[in-house]
């Protein structure tokens, strides 16, 4: 094989291009991921896919449950049983 | 320095008054709905206990925020120390999750990624998101963490680090991972069986 490692390494190259999302990377890095992303599709679209992630991520924000009147009675509970051991 | 009498204090009253606030906070923090109940719940006792401590330099309501923020910082160690069955996490060289990669690291045949039809219709974006909403659930807790404070709250890398207590190449293992299964489980449920050999 004269081919350099990086042209096969996928794992590498993903990973590399999550690092990218946030922060340039180091220019041997970045060369190297070029040149992996030149010749490798699969990991091309695994790029477009984290990127499409990344942006559908946001949406999943919901907000909390709201407290249930439960949740609030048994909190009091535990703060009135805990405060009966404390005096 | 004198104490204030710690008739400043009223826990009875926390539930009710504090709350829904403290749940909300917390909730943002571990994306749980029953650890985030827990969580105030250890916060109002811990609070309890401590009130002799209660100056009165800081309201009622941030004394309890204090409280509670350290009660974050130990379920997240909490998480940190445990042992995780699906991927071993304990080595951040070990760089493995599943076998989604070959030897000398090239995708697996049957893991490569497959071409995605484009999704910018508005219903396939809120179905993407529902499948995603799914497949976050089912990321080991730590993972699911890092994704959910980085990706889903937006809350910079260098915040997520400290708050959970992750060095950054601990960070970058657990966000490589994140993604590389959701990725998967996206396409697999998405896309639905076999994934077709046609490239895009």
């Amino acid at each position: 094989m004269f081919l350099p490692a990086f042209v096969r390494d996928c794992r590498t190259a993903t990973r590399l291009i999550e690092r990218r999302a946030d922060a340039a990377l180091a220019p041997g890095e970045r060369l190297r991921l070029w040149a992996h992303l030149h010749l490798c599709v699969y990991c091309r679209r695994y790029q477009v896919q984290s990127q499409l992630l990344s942006r559908l991520a946001p949406g999943l924000a919901a907000g909390p449950p709201p407290v249930s009147a439960e949740l609030r009675a048994r909190w009091k509970a535990r703060i009135a049983a805990a405060s009966g051991e404390v005096e | 320095m004198t104490a204030s009498p710690p008739a400043l204090l009223d826990p009875p009253q926390w539930p009710d008054r504090y709350g829904p606030e403290l749940y909300h906070y917390a909730y943002r923090r571990v994306h749980n709905a029953d650890a985030a109940a827990e969580l105030v719940q250890e916060a109002f006792l811990s609070a309890l206990a401590a009130r002799a401590s209660f100056r009165g330099e800081a309201s009622e309501r941030s004394w309890l925020f204090v409280i509670l923020k350290r009660k974050l910082v130990d379920f997240y160690r909490q998480q940190a120390r445990q042992p995780l069955a699906a991927a071993p996490e304990a080595d951040p060289e070990e760089e493995a999750p599943g076998p989604l990669f070959g030897p000398d690291g090239h995708w697996l045949p049957a893991h490569a990624p497959q071409p995605w039809p484009a999704a910018d219709a508005a219903l396939e974006q809120q179905e993407l998101q529902q499948i995603l909403a799914a497949c976050q659930r089912r990321l080991p807790p730590r993972q699911q963490l890092v994704f959910a404070r980085r990706f889903v709250e937006e809350i910079s890398t260098e915040e997520v680090c400290q708050e959970l207590a992750l060095s950054a190449a601990n960070f970058w293992v657990l966000v490589h991972r994140a993604k590389l299964s959701l990725r998967r489980c996206l396409e697999r449920h998405w896309l639905g069986t076999p994934p077709p050999t046609s490239a895009a």
